[in-house]
């Protein structure tokens, strides 16, 4: 088993296209996991190692976060490449909650873009330490310097250089490293024989104030290396040693460089990955105690305690299910049997492999902290495991964030129904993100999730994967309604019909409420409604919740509350309260004005200058609500709040308005109002719907 | 508290002039030393603007967007909350559709630039500003005749501009004639100056009226602005 210290369990996460997939690739290549490097979009039809999904190769663009393991310098290193597009927040959510640091990555061109931001944010909810890659060193227009200022401006983040890169753009030699003082360059076709050097002239005086500022920077962390530096004698062991405490505290964020496509600056990267970033046991990971209230219990990390391991991942590959499990404390072994804590059902381990993107290396048995995947074991992601069911701990259950497009999908033909099946059960366990329904009134097949691009996927892989080929209706947007003031109802259900009839009062009131779906309020004295029948009422309620009566949109948002009711000894059931208080829940709704929401993206365009007024029509155009433009160079970003409704087919807008020169990314914001012409349209829409 | 209500108590009218009549083609000047509150200030009277259901621009030369926004959330919130102003919710997700905001980098800032976006703006019919606030403007760089052309683009514009400046001098700053570098010698391009002072143990600041209409003077040429609301207090002694 390894020395659990020389783990690292790292991801690698960035905007789209900003080189996350490449400089995996030359990760691996320079571990010598592979030996030839392929490009994403290369000519030689290969595809990256890391992008092993058809489509992910076809698209150029990473979907699932994929796993990897190779070893640097007597270190186990885990990768997880996570995808950089916002429709896939889950997966990156995912693959962080199980890391213990990470590398950001930002193009040394576009800067930090709105997805950087989205990422830092995550980082920071589930405190992973990174450091930052500034990539794309190569291109024209490539400024490091005002990338790191982005970084502390836009992420608030500590960003310092520890490196200076020696020549930009395309005169770009090779790295100068700030705690070293050495110069190094890239050489070999593959950039894999370091050379190091001293300094050139040049870059004499321009290194001595940058590392002058980075000890400033990092002596904040260690008094020791504050003393050396007052003394003039700062030791490479002792800013290093600084730099590290300072990353795993997060309040310093070391700045790298260098060109993944150019093989630059990847192996000094791997060094700092290996320095810098914590181990397992250098970060506190908590799970939750289920037998104490959900308590927050710290995992000891020690391989010889119970087993404690998170399923993060799910994947149907040609093998059959593979669960990628992330160990925090114990030892999972081949042969073992292992508890399944949602469901109580016990499994046994049998294989064990290590994943290498889509090749595996069978092992024996995993200890604290590592990443391993697991054969065979039916169970769904966020999934924990123990030893036994004595021990009822859970680690912590992940934000899942509610889905905002759906669209109805119709199999062609009989076979491809049972596939299509299959495979929405498969992906609903993949990716909660991901929903699918029956719809009751029109028996179509709903499937649900976070854009448009997400359901695409889906549909995309159903046919590849499946050979469930289906017919997609137009995509839906998630409306929601809600009320606006408080309403009092007084209903009563009667039916008599020979035998027993049905029977229930109840009188109480809806109220909005700011926070939460929605809540049930019990006022009841004097037993007019009997204490058996009060839960009927609540799940009348909750009924009434799936539909609402405007457009049949989910209401949420909704307090509701009886205070006064009638039974009969007889005649009164648990149906008949249900009936009763959907009665009632039905006669307050329309008094209570309901309106409906939508789903507003926060969306930002990036384009040329002079493009720029006629973007900003574009999105006014669709009922956007521009809250500003920012200047960089020669580009405008332009951020706006917009109706997700409105976004369909946006992109080929954009791209036929500015020459194909602007690109947009979307992400949910919140739910807004809709106006009111745009509202009595979607209910006359919603009436038609319904005479049909 | 209702809307209408609090447009017509906000003092902040005495600054802008008597009335909405003479209102466009100002140009306004708020200086003070770093972190007493020009932004706030600004944030304040592009507030009192959209109030009135007017648009308007922020510029913000070396702020993020973000940083820039949260100004305006959290400004309207604390008016919000202090006056008890009813559908606080609506009033903003309204109001704020008729604010934009332009930010620039520090050495990325140029009339020109400036010029062209607002045209942009308008022509898109984006929106029509009837005011702009300018934050960070660096005076110290910048000579009279960008100003001058300020003034012009005012006028042409039909805009009423306000600027904020940091004195970079704290001594001048203490002196109550004249106005302090680096904008000494620029008054004369200004309806208005004022200057904030923070009180010494206290909740005030202080916001001494340099240069300003009849109307300013009228209340006695010291007002005093809540630190937290930044609204003008009305025992203005």
């Amino acid at each position: 088993m390894r020395d659990i210290t020389k783990v690292r369990n790292i991801g690698i996460s960035a905007h789209i296209d900003s080189g996350k997939t490449t400089l995996t690739e030359r990760i691996l290549f320079y571990t010598q996991r592979i030996h030839a490097i392929h490009e994403v979009r290369g000519k030689d039809g290969v595809g990256a190692k890391m992008d092993s999904m058809e489509l992910e190769r076809e698209r150029g663009i990473t979907i699932c976060s994929a796993a990897t393991y190779c070893d640097w310098k007597d270190h186990a290193v885990n990768i997880i490449d996570t995808p950089g597009h916002v429709d896939f927040t889950i997966e990156v959510e995912r693959a962080l909650r199980v890391l213990d640091g990470a590398v950001l990555i930002l193009c040394s061109v576009g800067g930090v873009q709105s997805q950087s931001i989205t990422v830092n944010r995550q980082m920071t909810r589930y405190r992973v330490p990174r450091v930052a890659f500034i990539n794309k060193c190569d291109r024209t227009g490539a400024n490091p310097d005002r990338v790191i200022k982005q970084i502390r401006e836009k992420l608030g983040l500590n960003a310092v250089p520890i490196q200076v890169p020696m020549g930009l753009e395309g005169d770009m030699q090779g790295l100068i490293d700030l705690v070293q003082m050495k110069a190094v360059y890239f050489d070999g076709e593959n950039g894999d024989k370091i050379r190091i050097e001293e300094i050139p002239a040049q870059y004499k005086e321009e290194c001595d104030i940058k590392r002058e500022e980075m000890l400033d920077a990092v002596s904040m962390f260690s008094d020791e290396l504050m003393e050396a530096v007052l003394e003039g004698t700062p030791t490479e062991e002792m800013i290093m040693a600084a730099i590290r405490t300072g990353t795993l505290s997060m309040e310093f964020t070391p700045v790298m460089m260098g060109t993944a496509y150019k093989n630059k600056g990847v192996q000094l990267l791997l060094d700092a990955v290996v320095s810098y970033l914590p181990c397992p046991t250098d970060v506190d990971n908590f799970a939750l105690d289920l037998d104490h209230e959900e308590a927050e219990v710290k995992v000891s990390n020690v391989s010889s305690d119970p087993l404690l391991a998170l399923a993060f991942k799910l994947e149907d590959g040609r093998y059959g299910q593979l669960t990628y499990v992330r160990t925090y404390q114990g030892t999972l072994k081949k042969g073992d049997s292992i508890v399944n804590v949602r469901t109580g059902k016990k499994a046994k381990v049998g294989r064990l492999v290590r994943m290498h993107s889509d090749d595996m290396e069978e092992i024996d048995e995993a200890g604290a902290g590592d990443i391993v995947a697991l054969f065979g074991i039916d169970c769904a992601s966020g999934d924990t495991f123990t030893s036994g069911s004595d021990y009822n701990f859970s680690m912590t259950s992940m934000h899942v964030p509610a889905p905002v497009i759906s669209l109805s999908i119709t199999p062609i033909d009989n076979k491809a129904q049972d596939n299509m099946s299959k495979a929405l059960n498969r992906f609903t366990k993949e990716d909660p993100t991901f929903k699918t329904y029956v719809d009751q009134e029109t028996l179509e097949t709903i499937i649900s999730g976070m854009g448009e691009l997400h359901l695409d996927v889906y549909v995309e892989r159903m046919k590849r994967e499946y050979k469930a080929e289906v017919t997609v209706g137009a995509p839906q947007v998630a409306y929601r309604e809600t009320i606006t003031q408080r309403a009092e109802f007084n209903y009563t259900h009667k039916k008599q019909t020979g035998g027993s009839g049905q029977f229930g009062r109840v009188a109480g009131f809806i109220e909005p409420m700011e926070e939460g779906e929605y809540e049930f309020v019990d006022q009841i004295v004097g037993g007019s409604v009997p204490r058996e029948y009060i839960p009927s009422c609540d799940k009348g309620f909750q009924k009434c919740l799936d539909k609402g009566a405007l457009v049949g949109a989910h209401v949420t948002g909704v307090r509701c509350a009886i205070n006064d009711g009638a039974s009969h000894a007889v005649d009164s059931s648990d149906i008949a309260f249900q009936l009763a208080a959907q009665g009632g829940f039905k006669e307050a709704y329309m008094k209570a004005k309901p309106v409906i929401m939508e789903p507003i993206m926060k969306v930002a365009v990036e384009g040329p200058t002079e493009f720029q007024g006629s973007i900003m029509g574009s999105l006014n155009q669709r009922r956007g609500m521009i809250i500003g433009t920012n200047e960089e160079d020669a580009y405008t970003v332009i951020e706006a709040e917009v109706p997700l409704s409105e976004m369909f087919g946006y992109s080929t807008d954009l791209r036929s308005l500015t020459q194909g020169k602007a690109e947009f990314t979307m992400e949910f914001a919140t739910y807004r109002q809709v106006p009111k012409s745009v509202a009595e349209e979607l209910i006359a829409k919603a009436l038609k719907n319904k005479k049909q | 508290m209702l809307k209408q209500d609090l447009i017509e108590k906000n003092p902040i009218r005495h600054l802008k002039g008597e009335s909405d009549a003479k209102e466009s083609s100002r140009m306004g000047l708020v200086m003070a030393r770093p972190g007493v509150g020009k932004t706030a200030l600004l944030v304040q009277i592009a507030l009192d603007s959209l109030m009135n259901d007017k648009q308007v621009v922020h510029v913000s030369v070396g702020q993020s967007l973000d940083k820039t926004k949260l100004w305006y959330d959290d400004m309207f919130k604390d008016i919000a909350d202090g006056c008890k102003l009813e559908n606080a919710g609506e009033i903003h997700d309204s109001i704020m559709k008729n604010r934009m905001i332009i930010t620039f980098n520090e050495s990325k800032f140029s009339l020109a630039k400036l010029e062209e976006r607002l045209h942009d703006l308008v022509q898109q019919n984006v929106i029509t500003p009837s005011c702009m606030v300018v934050d960070g403007f660096d005076f110290a760089q910048t000579d009279r005749k960008v100003l001058e052309e300020m003034r012009e683009l005012a006028k042409t514009m039909d805009l009423q501009i306000w600027f904020s400046a940091v004195c970079t001098d704290g001594n001048e700053c203490q002196c109550a004639s004249g106005v302090p570098a680096p904008c000494k010698g620029m008054e004369d391009l200004f309806n208005t100056v004022v200057l904030l002072q923070p009180v010494p143990q206290s909740d005030c600041i202080d916001l001494k009226v340099l240069k300003g209409s009849a109307a300013v003077s009228k209340c006695g040429k010291l007002l005093k602005l809540d630190t937290r609301t930044f609204m003008i207090r009305e025992d203005c002694k």
